[in-house]
């Protein structure tokens, strides 16, 4: 009798520690449960939108030295950073380790070395999200550093790494790659049938792109879509539009949801602001960041295959995303770009415009001739800014809306530059022509 | 009171707790991996009798291309032999009535026509143009514009055949001489991420088969004189019962399924 007590006081003990030991598996397991759904959330949602966050942040120029000089280079059947970016996700890239820093001549002199290619960020990124957008994971988990530019050597076989350059501090780290061949990329670089001959100096407020002749730049037609401030209200409100308090003044649209969130529609101008007070939380790191700016950004717009990250100033928390046309930005008539993000505890606000391109159509107008560079500095010296005043020039095409068709915009290039914080074109501040004649 | 009951019931306890905890355990873990994956999607749709061949899942790429309105087919029309033909300058559309109809069958009418094509005095630019059986029907050839960067399934770009009493009477044509990119090329829909889409979204019925998935150009909108094309995946299910087909449209950008409109029709939202 004594035994068979014995036996039911040992499944008794095992009986407590299986169900012990399987409550703890749950726990944990659930755990991991509810962050493998969240992942798969995330790219369920990914696919649906068309356009996958590492296109929307990517490199915008490409710049190319063979022999004499540089060459900003394009090719408009292919995106070409976009194309080496896909490449990149195969490669091996390790832990980068600081070049030099702080060192001006050191730095212009990489920046300009030969058979050197150059992938150029519009805005400051790190490492931690080039190992996010690349999906490589020693990258994301590392040490993180700033950088704007990548240096690729496609010549030098002994030269196993890849440089990364940061223009607000001229510093280089470099990165052992393993698994990486040149070919794909020196392809790529032979199909470009834009060819822009630069060259990259430092200046004041930076390092600036010179184009040193006159460039030739076709201009661009397309249809623009646009939406209803009904459309903007259910996909910000969240889709609740019952409890909304609507007012208007000269053609100022204004939406309240409570007191949580509010959107004002200008008519006039075509320009949207979207306060979301109950967004309270400020991103903790750049890639969440950046993460959320592009969540935001594609709850906003269908077609987004344009736009691309400009400016993330991390300390004002504050995103800026334009839409690109052959690797150069087009600036509106705003202020802003296309979409201006900021995170703060009162809330987030997004200011956006209501007229977004959709379907490229063939232009019936010549290309433009725009003037050099050198030349454009010498026009603003001219008339009172010096090269000191000038913090940042840009090739990039202006916005023309169509006098006859609405639905159609014309995109002409032209040099903007900007001076106290202000982005005109040039013809805005010298009242002359970026047109070479 | 007995100790040992209590210890009984207390090992009951435990042993059905330790039942429900393993099989919550192991429905936590099941659900993960079949949220996973959307082969579960195929395989649902292969259960509900829907039969198809293996779907391609690679991700190609495709472009915005325009073209603009040419009259190729009138100026050349004086190379056509033994045929009545008809120009409309609106539609740049050439409508012709052969004086001797070609016999055909179902079997044999690729190949005959084929031929035909071959000999400008039967028909102009005929190489640009290749057969499409998705879009014909017993009574009717359809030809589709074909080139460098795919196929256009488009009423601009079309070589229609009509068959009547199995032979082949007369036929339109509209052509489209030179096909421009207009923007850098974008990815676009692999054939499983959009048949998989128009199963979920109810599209496809059960017990059916999916006869052809092809991509092709089709006319978006005409704008400043230019007609603008876009790739499109032409997705054609046939009932098994009724044998009745029908063809589903999905944008190859954007993976949206296109709504009431008919080939070539401009009433089509791009969203």
């Amino acid at each position: 009798m004594k035994f068979s007590r014995l036996i039911i006081q040992v499944l008794l003990v095992i009986a407590v520690i299986t169900s012990i030991v399987l409550s703890f598996f749950i726990w944990t397991n659930t755990a991991r449960y509810q962050r493998g759904r969240n992942i798969d959330v995330t790219t369920s949602t990914q696919n649906k939108n068309e356009v996958p966050i590492n296109q929307v942040i990517s490199p915008t120029s490409v710049i190319w030295r063979k022999d004499s000089s540089q060459h900003l280079i394009y090719n408009s059947n292919e995106n070409i950073a976009l194309s080496i970016q896909k490449i990149m996700q195969d490669w091996k890239i390790d832990s980068p380790k600081l070049v030099s820093q702080k060192d001006g001549a050191y730095y212009q002199k990489t920046i300009q070395s030969k058979n050197v290619l150059q992938l150029v960020y519009p805005s400051q990124t790190s490492t931690s999200i080039l190992g996010y957008l690349l999906d490589n994971n020693s990258l994301r988990n590392d040490k993180s550093y700033s950088f704007n530019r990548i240096l690729i050597n496609l010549k030098d076989k002994e030269d196993k790494n890849i440089y990364l350059a940061n223009d607000k501090n001229y510093t280089i780290y470099r990165a052992p790659v393993k698994n990486a061949t040149s070919a794909p990329i020196k392809k790529l670089v032979n199909k470009a049938n834009i060819n822009l001959k630069i060259r990259l100096d430092i200046m004041k407020h930076g390092v600036f792109t010179i184009f040193t002749e006159p460039i030739k730049l076709n201009t661009y037609s397309y249809v623009i879509s646009s939406k209803d401030d009904g459309e903007y209200t259910t996909a910000l409100f969240d889709s609740n539009t019952s409890g909304l308090v609507t007012s208007e003044d000269n053609g100022v649209y204004t939406y309240n949801y409570g007191e949580s969130k509010r959107l004002v529609s200008d008519h006039n101008s075509g320009e949207l602001t979207f306060d979301d007070y109950t967004d309270t939380s400020v991103p903790k790191t750049k890639l969440a960041f950046l993460q959320r700016g592009y969540q935001k950004v594609t709850n906003l717009q269908n077609s987004i295959s344009n736009l691309r990250l400009y400016s993330a100033d991390w300390d004002k928390k504050s995103l800026i995303f334009r839409e690109y046309v052959e690797g150069f930005p087009i600036f509106k008539k705003s202020e802003f770009g296309s979409i201006r993000i900021k995170f703060s505890r009162k809330g987030s606000t997004e200011h956006f415009l209501n007229k977004v391109l959709e379907v490229p159509v063939p232009s019936d107008q010549q290309p433009t001739k725009l003037k050099s560079t050198t030349d454009i500095l010498k026009g603003l010296d001219k008339v009172g800014y010096s090269i000191n005043d000038i913090q940042k020039i840009e090739v990039g095409y202006q916005w023309e809306s169509e006098v006859d068709n609405e639905k159609v915009v014309d995109l002409k290039p032209t040099y903007y530059v900007k001076i106290d914080d202000h982005w005109k074109p040039y013809s805005d501040w010298t009242n002359d022509t970026a047109e070479d004649k | 009171m007995d100790f040992r009951r209590i210890e009984v019931i207390f090992l009951i306890v435990f042993f059905s707790l330790d039942i429900f905890l393993f099989l919550s355990f192991r429905n936590s873990q099941q659900l993960v991996s079949s949220s996973s994956t959307n082969t579960s999607t195929v395989s649902e749709m292969r259960k509900r009798n829907i039969s198809f061949g293996t779907l391609d899942s690679k991700d190609g790429n495709a472009y915005y291309l325009g073209s603009q309105p040419d009259n190729s087919l009138a100026q050349n029309v004086d190379k056509l032999r033994n045929q009545e033909v008809q120009y409309d300058e609106e539609d740049h559309r050439l409508t012709s009535t052969l004086n001797s109809t070609i016999a055909v069958t179902n079997d044999n009418r690729k190949k005959i026509m084929d031929k035909f094509l071959e000999k400008e005095t039967n028909v102009l630019f005929g190489r640009d143009y290749k057969y499409a059986p998705q879009l014909s029907t017993t009574s009717q050839m359809v030809y589709v514009g074909t080139g460098d960067l795919g196929d256009v399934y488009d009423k601009t770009d079309q070589l229609v055949f009509s068959i009547e009493n199995g032979r082949v009477d007369s036929y339109t044509q509209t052509h489209v001489k030179s096909l421009i990119i207009l923007h850098e090329r974008q990815s676009v829909k692999s054939e499983k991420d959009v048949i998989t889409n128009l199963y979920a979204n109810s599209e496809i019925p059960n017990n059916s088969k999916i006869s052809y998935a092809n991509m092709a150009y089709t006319k978006l909108l005409v704008a400043k004189n230019s007609t603008i094309y876009i790739p499109v995946w032409f997705v054609t299910i046939k009932n098994k019962d009724s044998k009745v087909s029908s063809v589903k449209k999905v944008n190859a950008f954007t993976g949206n399924i296109i709504k009431n409109s008919t080939n070539g029709d401009s009433s089509y939202n791009a969203q």
